[in-house]
């Protein structure tokens, strides 16, 4: 009974594995990468300049420039700069343009002018394609959802057909074939656990709204948005007066919020019908300041007289309990330390997919090694792992190439290194498919080791911002890209060595006949 | 935080030696039934001082995340290098095991 149970949990394992572990990769990479979002950004953006931090400054230059561009606008919105990233944004929507209306400008945290910088989605990119998947909305946020369910499907039921969880809690074994894998598979499942519990949990409380609406429908009927006013705590609008007034300084305001909160570091600042006399001001905290996202940290001031009009809500504790898997999911209040660990736990849950699907395979390729020609589905599955695997690298290898390569005054210029990227993923497929397995892995992933570790040198050549320049002005966010191309370039290098030998497990067991048995009957369990 | 990420790394490290066969593996002879389970003790032990020192010196929200992602940064480094380099990781357990706790005094002491 009980090993029928775990059978048919290693079934489940295998299978939804299979299916979907392919899109997994790819949401577990990009999102991996999303925690250096704004780093990638400002890579992709290399005209912005980096300047000691000063907020109060910043935001009198922003207010400056939003008074002599869109005095008036039906709201501005305003992001100051922080400690990754180095303009202040700003944004406005032109008066009954709906969304359409809206712009938005870098300004340069010193001077207030606009920085011309080129067109790039930068490090948003990654993070849209994670959980949107470059598809129409909702289907992308579906698809993506439906994933981490699968996620954490395979988490439990891998955790169920795991045997030895604890005797093999520290067990590595390397160098034997499939036995390696299969550690590897079980040793970066396990001890990274509570990060894939927790990163596949919180994705289906962030689209919980979606997922489960139930609750929503039947409280609010059809006007969800009065469930996220609600839920986020926000004010209700205050329509213009029509009567033009001075607004305060927003400087001063910032000040008043410094008093409350010392130190407190500041997200959006919005401002509804400014330069009218209901003007309104709202401050909203940093999601950098605290682990889960806190709708009680915002302050709404009028805007001409400069009084405190309301603060935000408190949170229930229900609340702070999502807000904390959000807030946990997403890592904003993780500071540089804190945010590599984030990064290579990322790393760690797509090592625990790849794993997986070369895992699958290698076992069924092993039945069928003596025979020249393998089965149909199997030359599918391969030719779908290496583009799944080592044609996404090279895909997001594109993207920073065509950042770097494409003209700067290019018409659509953000759209053709999204093109570039796509492209790539999309050769990679038909290379994988008419190259046979292992020639193709090693093909792709020495590309791939090529692009990544020359990376660095075509950032110092095209914009003169090259480690050397980026680590003497001690612009780390610049270098950290640089350097993590570089890394990531090696480790292409040594898998595609790898790749180009003979197949060491086939010889090994040539000489041992013992011993594939037993593997195959242990990896059986998985 | 060094001294969490120290106390929890030497903890990992004598939860793994408390295993016969890990500790027959790395230290070359047999334990006594009284090593194993005084490692087992000391390495619970030791990871509880680190969490008690994470959470005392971050608070909850803070303390008990990078407590978690320091723990599970160096048991993963633990796992995956200790085929390739098992003197190193015993002597920066040793090391661990010393500095760990002298680290977090200090912290305590400021």
């Amino acid at each position: 009974m009980k090993e029928g149970f775990r059978q048919a949990m290693a079934w489940l394992h295998t299978w939804t594995g299979l299916i979907f572990g392919w899109m997994l990769f790819a949401i577990f990479l990009t999102g991996t990468l999303s925690y250096f979002k704004d780093e990638i950004s400002h890579w992709s953006q290399p005209e912005i300049q980096r300047h000691a931090l000063d907020p109060a400054h910043s935001l009198g230059l922003a207010q400056r420039y939003l008074n002599a561009n869109a005095g008036s606008a039906a709201s501005w919105f305003i992001q100051l700069p922080s400690d990754r990233e180095p303009a202040i944004s700003v944004g406005w929507r032109e008066p009954g343009q709906g969304r359409r209306g809206f712009v938005s400008k870098s300004l340069d945290a010193a001077s207030g002018e606009v920085v011309q910088a080129r067109e790039s989605r930068g490090g948003d990119f990654f993070y849209r394609f994670h959980f949107q998947l470059e598809l129409p909305h909702p289907w992308g946020r579906w698809l993506s959802t439906w994933c981490a369910f699968i996620m954490l499907l395979g988490l439990v039921t891998g955790i169920i057909t795991h045997k030895k969880i604890f005797k093999e809690f520290f067990t590595f074994r390397p160098g034997k074939g499939q036995r390696s894998w299969l550690d590897g598979h079980n040793a970066i499942g396990v001890l990274v656990l509570p990060f894939h519990l927790m990163i596949s949990y919180s994705s289906l409380v962030l689209f919980m709204y979606m997922v489960m609406p139930a609750g929503i429908m039947a409280s609010y009927g059809g006007e969800t948005n009065r469930y996220f006013s609600d839920l986020f705590g926000r004010d209700v609008d205050v329509s213009s007066a029509g009567v033009v007034a001075p607004m305060a300084a927003l400087p001063s305001l910032y000040a008043k919020v410094q008093e409350k909160v010392p130190g407190a570091r500041m997200g959006y600042i919005q401002v509804q019908n400014p330069n009218d006399q209901n003007a309104r001001v709202s401050f909203t905290r940093a999601s950098s300041d605290s682990v889960a996202y806190r709708r009680s940290q915002s302050w709404t001031f009028d805007g001409v007289s400069g009084a405190l009009v309301s603060s935000g809500a408190p949170e229930s504790a229900m609340m702070m309990t999502s807000f904390s898997f959000a807030g946990l999911h997403m890592g904003n209040f993780a500071g540089p330390w804190l945010r590599w660990l984030y990064f290579v736990f990322g790393v760690a849950g797509t090592a625990v997919i790849g794993t997986g699907l070369v895992m699958w395979l290698g076992k069924r390729q092993l039945k069928h090694a003596k025979s020249d020609c393998q089965p149909g589905e199997l030359r599918l599955v391969e030719v779908l792992n290496i583009a799944s695997m080592s044609g996404l690298l090279l895909a997001v290898a594109a993207f920073f190439w065509a950042n770097r390569l494409l003209p700067v005054t290019l018409e659509g210029r953000a759209d053709w290194e999204v093109n570039a990227f796509l492209w790539v993923w999309a050769a990679s497929l038909l290379h994988a498919a008419v190259r046979p397995g292992r020639r193709a892995w090693a093909e792709q992933l020495g590309l791939g080791a090529i692009a990544f570790g020359l990376l660095p040198l075509l950032n110092g050549l095209s914009t003169g911002q090259g480690l050397n320049h980026a680590i003497a002005v001690g612009d780390w966010a610049m270098a950290g890209v640089d350097l993590t191309a570089l890394g990531t370039g090696l480790f292409m290098a040594w898998l595609a060595r790898k790749m180009l030998r003979v197949p060491a497990p086939a010889k090994k067991r040539a000489a041992r006949p013992a011993a594939p048995g037993k593997v195959t009957a242990e990896a059986e369990a998985n | 935080m060094l001294s969490v990420a120290l106390l929890g790394y030497a903890g990992f490290a004598a939860l793994c030696l408390a295993m016969e066969k890990h500790f027959k593996e790395l230290l070359k002879h047999s334990p006594r039934g009284v090593h194993l389970r005084s490692l087992r003790w000391a390495g619970w032990a030791l990871l509880l001082a680190s969490l008690v020192l994470a959470v005392h010196l971050r608070g909850w929200a803070h303390g008990l995340v990078e407590w978690i992602a320091l723990l599970m940064a160096g048991v993963t480094l633990w796992v995956f290098m200790l085929p390739y380099r098992p003197r190193w990781l015993l002597g920066l357990a040793a090391v661990s095991v010393v500095l760990g706790p002298l680290l977090g005094l200090a912290s305590l002491m400021r």
